[in-house]
């Protein structure tokens, strides 16, 4: 507030001053919060299905109740053995839950590593970093994985670990970005000038207090990745196989009633996943829109 | 133009080492893993050889069927092109308007259906909406046909291109990312000092900032999708039975025929690549700054 007139003016508050509450739109509220919601029965299905507890049999068959509708007692209806839809997908969590974090983890630690140097020492190491980077990425995801299947046979533990890897050089390349920016800016010069040595600023400066957002954004947007990969190997008949429960396996299985006019048994389990996939979404570019200091509105 | 040659041999010359490098990748990991591969275990001069055929288009035989690669790959491969620009076309006529529209409008009232559904549609798992449109089209309409014509009475494949154009354009999930992206270069460059003095002197803003706020970043995003929409064809050519690469890959695995795989895999990092370089040139047309 001006009250003499030889007072000045408070300068415009810069963007990062203002109070992340303050900052939200909307629409950047609303998208969070259904992010979160997400998050948060995605964590309670986990639970419960370790547990075990709460939920029917997933694996229980029963002849006589095949294809019912939903009701109360079956709250999404039964599939083509009467098993329970509600159940395994509260069990299918667990296809891709573990899997999906060892993927995100692999991605975030080894593209913050190699973001990291190559942002540091642009001469010497960028350049071969990110030559061996492009490798991984001028192959397609799902033909890398193909050939993965071929070479190991693997677990849907090892897919997820080179779902990991296929994504890193995306992240490295945004840490490499963010680098290169920060290190010429004032307050990593004064910490430098004040004698922290160079991993404090590293840590504390670089990773903890400016790439967070950016790793907190491509988890959750890892993770819908992740899904999404599950399923679709999972549909091609090379992910989770049939009697245990994950999402794509169950879309897989239903698309063949789905003709017969049965069409709850696929749609259900996709209308899951469309909405698990979009609240990571959305919460990822929610969180994207609040962090970004380009848009200044 | 001497600019864009200069351009167009570098990216050759980066094509050229990338593919080197991703060959070798694969025969380290072919030659360390058990199955059969021609010319494992012989070191360096079986992966020049490998290198010869590959670069020469001679690609040799399977080793399951006997048959000559070329012959199966390349219709596979124009399928596969056929379907992946159609798709990335049918994107940026989707999403592009809808990016400019919710930044032009905001995201008030006419414009958030629009944004909702470009997210619905890229989080839909891509198969699910594949059987989804076979459903439907089958069911109450029957006038497109369902499946790649084959035989003697083949009629015309063209109308048959037009359900997995459609279903992959949709469901590639590129479209929200481009919407975002586009929303928010084009809300930037809209909110630039310039834009306001000319908007203040009566002409007409949204053209010309469009022009100027979203052609490099759409350029850039969209050739950066094309691994990601040739991922997305493995599942669709599955849906509908389409003789592309993407199915050929996928027996190839089932059948553990690591001589086309490796020939598959040479042909989409050669696309991807080419992708880069036609991205380079466009990138270097546009931008101001380097003219």
């Amino acid at each position: 507030m001006k009250r003499f007139y030889f007072e000045k003016e408070k300068p415009n508050i810069e963007y990062f001053h203002v109070p992340l509450s303050k900052r939200a739109s909307v629409r950047d509220v609303v998208s969070i919060g259904f992010g979160l919601f997400v998050v948060s029965y995605l964590f309670v299905f986990f639970g419960i299905s370790v547990t075990g507890t709460f939920i029917k049999d997933p694996m229980e068959v029963n002849i006589g109740a095949m294809f019912l509708s939903p009701s109360l007692e079956h709250l999404f209806g039964t599939d083509f053995l009467g098993r329970d839809i509600f159940s395994r997908i509260v069990k299918g969590t667990e296809a891709f839950f573990i899997p999906g974090l060892i993927s995100i983890s692999v991605s975030t630690t080894f593209g913050l590593l190699f973001g990291i140097i190559s942002g540091f020492y642009p001469k010497y190491f960028a350049k071969i970093i990110f030559f061996f980077l492009n490798i991984i990425d001028s192959i397609p995801r799902i033909i890398f994985i193909l050939i993965i299947i071929v070479l190991f046979n693997p677990s849907i533990y090892l897919i997820m670990t080179f779902v990991g890897i296929s994504s890193i050089p995306k992240i490295a390349s945004y840490i490499k970005s963010k680098v290169e920016v920060l290190k010429n800016q004032h307050s990593i010069e004064a910490a430098r000038a004040l004698g922290l040595s160079q991993w404090a600023i590293i840590f504390k400066h670089i990773i903890w207090l400016s790439t967070k957002p950016v790793l907190i954004i491509r988890a959750t947007l890892g993770m819908g990745e992740s899904i999404l990969i599950e399923t679709s190997l999972s549909y091609l008949g090379i992910g989770v196989q049939e009697p245990t429960p994950s999402w794509g396996n169950m879309v897989a299985m239903g698309k063949d009633f789905f003709f017969q006019g049965k069409i709850w048994l696929s749609t259900i389990p996709a209308g899951v996943i469309l909405f698990t996939i979009m609240g990571l979404y959305l919460l990822g570019d929610g969180l994207n829109s609040i962090y970004n200091e380009k848009v200044s509105r | 133009m001497m600019r864009f040659v200069r351009i167009f041999f570098k990216e050759v010359f980066n094509m050229a080492l990338l593919i080197v490098g991703v060959t070798a990748l694969l025969y380290l990991l072919f030659n360390l893993m058990p199955g059969f591969f021609p010319g494992k275990g012989q070191g360096v001069i079986e992966y020049l050889r490998l290198l010869k055929k590959l670069f020469t288009f001679q690609f040799g035989t399977s080793i399951i069927s006997g048959r000559d690669i070329n012959s199966i790959v390349f219709p596979a491969f124009r399928n596969t092109l056929i379907l992946t620009i159609g798709s990335i076309f049918l994107s940026i006529l989707i999403s592009v308007p809808i990016g400019i529209f919710s930044a032009y409008r905001g995201f008030k009232t006419y414009s958030w259906p629009l944004v909702i559904f470009s997210y619905i549609m890229s989080s839909i798992p891509v198969f699910y909406f594949g059987y989804l449109v076979l459903y439907v089209i089958s069911r109450y309409t029957g006038f497109l046909p369902i499946y790649y014509p084959q035989g003697v009475e083949r009629g015309n494949p063209v109308v048959s291109y037009v359900l997995p154009i459609l279903v992959l354009g949709f469901g590639n999930e590129s479209i929200s990312e481009i919407v975002r992206l586009i929303a928010n270069e084009l809300e930037r460059v809209m909110h630039t000092d310039y834009v306001i003095a000319s908007k203040a002197m009566g002409e007409s803003v949204l053209w010309s900032s469009v022009n100027e706020g979203i052609m490099i970043p759409l350029v850039s995003i969209v050739f950066s999708k094309i691994p990601f929409i040739i991922g997305g064809a493995v599942i669709v050519e599955h849906v509908f039975n389409w003789p592309g690469m993407g199915r050929l890959a996928f027996q190839a695995t089932l059948d553990r025929d690591l001589p086309v795989l490796i020939v598959i895999a040479f042909l989409a990092v050669l696309c991807v690549r080419v992708g880069m370089i036609l991205k380079e040139i466009l990138l270097s047309y546009i931008n101001p700054i380097e003219k």
